[in-house]
Parts: C-alpha cells; sequence; structure tokens
C-alpha cells in the first residue's frame, strides 16, 4: 500500500523536472538566436549605382540562338547571371513539351563573345535524390551570383498538381555552375508548402543579399520577395501590394528608398501591373497600372548603369496576338515610357516571350523564348545618347 | 528568419510521416478497437522500416512530394493517439475539442491569408525575429505548467514537443505556424468539431425524446418545474450507463 504513495510523487517531481527542462531548453534556443539576431537582420536597402549618368542609345550588335541540348525540341523561360570577367551564365528549361517529365534545366556559359554547349544541372530525378521526396516536374530557373563567387540557382518544382502546386528549390553552385547541390526549398506557404514560383530576375543589395521575387498562384495571384543575406540565407518573406491579379513581378530600385516592381496582369484590365515602395521595401502600394498592354505575358525590367530604366514586355497591337511582338521600352522615372525597338515580331500565334536582360559592362545581353522552341539571344552596345 | 538544414527535415520527415502512418493504420485496420501492444509494435516497427526504404521505394517519397512534412504538432498528436492505444485507451483524447477549435481557427485565417483573401501576412509573421521566438516561449511555459497541474496533459505535452523541435532544430520548415498547424491537421480538427458537434446534437436529440416521452407519461397536473429533473433521469445516455 506504501509503494502507490511514494511513486506518486516521484513521477509527479519527474514530470516537473522534465516540463522546467524543456522550458529552459526553448528559452535557451530562442535567446541564442536572438543574440546572433540584430547582426544579421540589420534592414539591408537596395544597392544603387550610377557609374555613367545620362541618357543611352542602343545599338545591337548581334542576336543569334543559345545552343540548344540534343533531342529536346522545347525550350523555354531562359534567365541570366553576371559572373566576373563580363562573363554571363544562361539558365532555361528544356524537353519534350512544358512539364514534361523529362523537362530537365540546363545551363550555358558565355565568355569571350560566344555561348558554350549546354549542360544539364536539374532535372526532376536529381532534385528528387537530393530532397528525399518526388518532384513531378521542374520549370522556371532563376539565376543570382553573389559576392564570394556562389551561384544560387532557383528551381520551381511541382508536388501534386500543376504549376500551382510548385515549391522553389534553392540550389548553389561552388564552381561557377559546373554543379549544383540542393540547399533547400524555400518556406513560403502553410499549404503544404505549394504555389510559390519564381521567374524574375533577383535584385542587389547593399549589404551583400538580394531580394528573389516570388509569386503565388493557387486562385488567387500576387506578388511577394524572399530577402537573401550575403551568405544567401533567407532573411525575410513579404507580400507586395494586395492585388490578386498579380504575378512575376520584375523589382528595379529607383533609389535607396523608392523600389518599384512591374508585373505581369492575369486581370481583364490586361495592362502591366505596377507596385511602389518607399521605405526601401518593407511596406508596398499597389499603383494604377502602366499603360502598356499585357496580355498575361511575364516582363523584364533593369536599371541600368547610366540610371535609365529598361523593360522588356510583350506588346499587342493590330492583329498580334499577346505573345508575337517583343518590346523593348525605356524610361527615365519607371512611370512614362518610350519605345526604343521591337526586338521580335512575327504573325499572330508566333511566341517571343518570358524576356530576361542583363548589363555586362557597357552590353546589354537580353534573351527569351523563341517560339518554344529556342533560347534567342540578342547583344546591344549601351553607349551614351549624342556619341557614336 | 533561420531555416532548418535539409538533412534533419529528411530525417524527422520520415520519422514525422511513419508515426502519423502507423496512427492511420491503426484507425483504418480496428478503428477505436483496442489493439494488442504486440501488434501495435509491430505496426510502428513496419511504418519505420517502410518509411525508411530508399527513394521512391519509400512512402515518404510520395507523401513529401504531396506533402512536403506534417507539422510538429501533427506527429504529436498522432504519438498521443498511439499511446492511447498502447496504454489500452478506446476513447480519445489526442484532438480534444478546444484544441480543435482553436486549430480550426488559426488555420482558417492562416489558410486565407495563404490564398490571397487576407493580407495580413500571418505565415510571414511565424519567421518573424521578436514575436515568434516569445510566442514559442510562452506557448512552451504555458504547456509545461497544464502538464504539471494535470489540465489535458496529453494535448499539452503534443504541443510542448512540437514546440521544443521547432525551437531546437527550427522543423519541419523554420515556420512557427508549420510546426503547430498543417492542412491535415486542420481537417482533424475539422472532423473532431462536427463529430463532436454531432455527438452533442445526438445527445440533445434523445435527452428530448426522454423529455417527451416523461411527459406522455407525467401527470397532466404536475407542474414543469419537474421537467428538467425527469427529463435528466430519463436520458439515452443514463439509461445505456444503467443497462451496462
Amino acid at each position: 500500500m506504501e509503494t502507490p504513495a511514494i511513486t506518486r510523487p516521484r513521477r509527479h517531481h519527474a514530470i516537473l523536472l522534465g516540463c522546467v527542462l524543456l522550458v529552459v531548453l526553448v528559452m535557451a534556443s530562442e535567446a541564442l538566436r536572438w543574440r546572433s539576431a540584430p547582426a544579421a537582420a540589420a534592414a539591408a536597402v537596395p544597392s544603387v549605382s550610377t557609374t555613367k549618368p545620362g541618357r543611352v542609345t542602343l545599338i545591337e550588335l548581334s542576336h543569334a540562338h543559345i545552343p540548344a541540348p540534343q533531342g529536346m525540341p522545347s525550350a523555354h523561360a531562359s534567365t541570366l547571371a553576371a559572373l566576373p570577367g563580363d562573363r554571363m551564365l544562361a539558365f532555361w528549361w528544356a524537353g519534350s513539351r512544358e512539364s514534361g517529365p523529362d523537362v530537365k534545366v540546363f545551363a550555358s556559359t558565355w565568355a569571350n563573345g560566344a555561348w558554350s554547349a549546354p549542360t544539364m544541372v536539374v532535372s526532376r530525378d536529381t532534385l528528387g535524390a537530393e530532397l528525399g521526396f518526388g518532384v513531378r516536374r521542374v520549370g522556371n530557373p532563376v539565376a543570382w551570383a553573389d559576392r564570394a563567387g556562389q551561384i544560387h540557382l532557383y528551381v520551381v518544382a511541382t508536388g501534386l498538381g500543376g504549376w500551382a502546386a510548385a515549391r522553389i528549390a534553392h540550389l548553389v553552385s561552388q564552381d561557377q555552375g559546373k554543379r549544383f547541390h540542393v540547399r533547400r526549398i524555400l518556406p513560403t506557404s502553410p499549404l503544404f508548402n505549394t504555389s510559390a514560383l519564381v521567374r524574375t530576375a533577383p535584385l542587389t543589395l547593399d549589404d551583400g543579399g538580394w531580394w528573389l521575387p516570388v509569386y503565388f498562384e493557387i486562385g488567387n495571384k500576387y506578388p511577394m520577395l524572399m530577402a537573401f543575406d550575403a551568405n544567401g540565407n533567407p532573411t525575410t518573406l513579404a507580400r507586395i501590394g494586395s492585388s490578386t491579379s498579380a504575378l512575376q513581378p520584375a523589382i528595379v530600385a529607383v533609389s535607396k528608398n523608392e523600389v518599384r516592381a512591374v508585373m505581369r496582369d492575369d486581370s481583364e484590365q490586361q495592362l502591366v501591373q505596377h507596385a511602389a515602395s518607399h521605405d526601401g521595401g518593407a511596406t508596398w502600394q499597389d499603383l494604377p497600372a502602366l499603360d502598356l498592354p499585357n496580355y498575361s505575358t511575364s516582363v523584364a525590367a533593369i536599371r541600368l548603369s547610366s540610371g535609365q530604366f529598361l523593360m522588356l514586355h510583350n506588346h499587342v497591337e493590330g492583329g498580334a496576338s499577346s505573345r508575337s511582338i517583343l518590346r523593348l521600352s525605356i524610361s527615365d522615372d519607371m512611370r512614362t515610357w518610350r519605345t526604343i525597338a521591337d526586338i521580335a515580331k512575327g504573325p499572330a500565334g508566333d511566341e517571343f516571350s518570358y524576356p530576361s536582360m542583363q548589363q555586362v559592362g557597357n552590353e546589354l545581353h537580353v534573351t527569351y523564348t523563341w517560339q518554344r522552341q529556342a533560347i534567342a539571344h540578342h547583344r546591344y552596345r549601351i553607349q551614351p545618347e549624342g556619341t557614336t | 528568419m533561420t531555416l532548418p538544414d535539409l538533412a534533419s527535415q529528411i530525417l524527422y520527415g520520415r520519422i514525422g510521416w511513419a508515426i502519423v502512418a502507423a496512427t492511420v493504420a491503426c484507425a483504418l485496420w480496428r478503428g477505436a478497437a483496442p489493439i494488442s501492444r504486440g501488434m501495435l509494435a509491430a505496426i510502428m516497427a513496419g511504418s519505420l522500416a517502410t518509411m525508411a526504404l530508399p527513394g521512391n521505394l519509400s512512402p515518404a517519397w510520395y507523401l513529401g512530394l504531396a506533402f512536403q512534412y506534417p507539422s510538429g504538432l501533427l506527429v504529436g498528436c498522432c504519438l498521443l493517439r498511439l499511446t492511447e492505444r498502447w496504454n489500452g485507451v478506446r476513447r480519445s483524447r489526442a484532438m480534444q475539442q478546444s484544441l480543435a477549435g482553436v486549430l480550426a481557427v488559426a488555420g482558417m485565417l492562416l489558410y486565407l491569408d495563404a490564398l490571397g483573401v487576407l493580407t495580413s501576412g500571418y505565415y510571414y509573421a511565424g519567421f518573424g525575429g521578436v514575436l515568434t521566438p516569445f510566442v514559442a516561449v510562452a506557448a512552451a511555459g504555458a504547456c509545461a505548467l497544464a502538464i504539471v497541474q494535470g489540465h489535458a496533459r496529453g494535448t499539452a505535452a503534443a504541443i510542448l514537443g512540437a514546440v521544443v523541435l521547432f525551437s531546437v532544430l527550427r522543423l519541419p520548415s523554420g515556420n512557427l505556424w508549420d510546426a503547430l498547424l498543417d492542412p491535415l491537421l486542420f481537417g482533424w480538427a475539422l472532423v473532431a468539431l462536427l463529430a463532436g458537434a454531432l455527438r452533442r446534437a445526438g445527445r440533445r436529440a434523445s435527452d428530448r425524446i426522454g423529455a417527451i416521452d416523461v411527459d406522455v407519461d407525467a401527470d397532466p397536473v404536475s407542474g414543469p418545474a419537474l421537467q428538467p429533473l425527469a427529463a435528466e433521469h430519463f436520458s439515452s445516455l443514463k439509461e445505456q450507463v444503467g443497462g451496462q
């Protein structure tokens, strides 16, 4: 009869001790992170450098297709990352068809005025093997070269369902893009972490970090921004504005405080959507759409070292279809745009879409999807207006 | 924002899904009926073994493809249910009505926000460097207090486990809400609420029938003040208990 009377207090004491230890463990873990947080969480602002202020003109130097991988008739969604030494890396996906099981992400290096032969960097099999769970298909890649020379590659990888069930895989290369290893799947949504995609280029921050534009697309479509520190670790995730029909944000810094996003439109308005932040990206406001047509197609925008802004977008006029004209426009303030040139134009039904661009030295490089069969590359010389 | 490394996520995913799968297997096979400890151990071992299989031979390959990782609280609730089965408890308290209510409301807000209907950014707050650690410590303290005082011990232990896993290793995703909720747990909470509501409605209906029976039998001149007492005495629940 005495045993339970002795056991009960002992058990109670053991439970009490266990609970206290667990609470102390939680407090200590959070306190340790808290101590290391201030340096990492210092608010980074966009890097804005204007080396040669003034207006510029663009002179086309060449246009060609990036060499395609053998036996891959479909190609789409190219992206560019600048490397040191006026070099570049292009990534895109290719396969038998969009969403096909054989779709893989390929890379080619631009050096000494030519593209290298394409190499496969990610497939659903290589991704699944590293993640420990299955991936149904891979899609849009986005790349970034950090200050330490690492290449960060973000690839859309779908779970159970179509593109709306996509997740974003973050891969890193330590050897200039020869081999990539999965770092993680980025956490972006509480819904089985699905429906987050990437398409548009990151924006550099003054602390060596970058912003990765992200978007959500189950039903409602809205843009987001994930910030990374200089080591490539995510620091914050936030929504851009409150629109439910804008996606694929192309982010451009106007100044250290003012940042603008131009976006693909999924509404009946069919105009390039527009949002702005006046506090270095902390909060965003939706702005009236730009007076540029957008029939649900991806746009690209950059700030040149001259301080002017360029945008690639699909124009629609006359009998053109939604993606049959790819236009390059220029602006001094990200509000008023004037056409430089239609860099690709064809009859209705043709497709010149998903553009990407990068300034490398005094050259502008543009890539885009050519008829869903290849990745086209145009090269322009950027020169101050009035010079030859 | 501090995120877990991929290796720990993979290990967590395998173990977590093994616990969830064993719980579901027991429920599908025996419902609430008792299972011998030997059989329960065999189911758990089998579940762990199959989850540990390489590549697409493992069910974790497909579960991860569809759902990525279970929340810490889902794993905790499943562990609680398995423990109840081990101890021969038939009436589960793994998903109490109070917990189900909180999860249903929190899930509704979180998922409406994630779907873009709301613009409050609740999910992003789960990565926060200020509010999140505070909520984690407060939740751990509250759960520890509940356990020590003997209030809803199982539920409190499940939540405490999820919070410890989050605070120490940032599992499963680095977001506090992913540690405490996922769509599967949200679904479980909704089913538990529905089942609870149906149970209560059934009880009320049987009480009403009991009351009508009493009315029919009662002397028409007896006052209404006697009815509640009679209804309580003749409730079907009491009859069942009496019958045993």
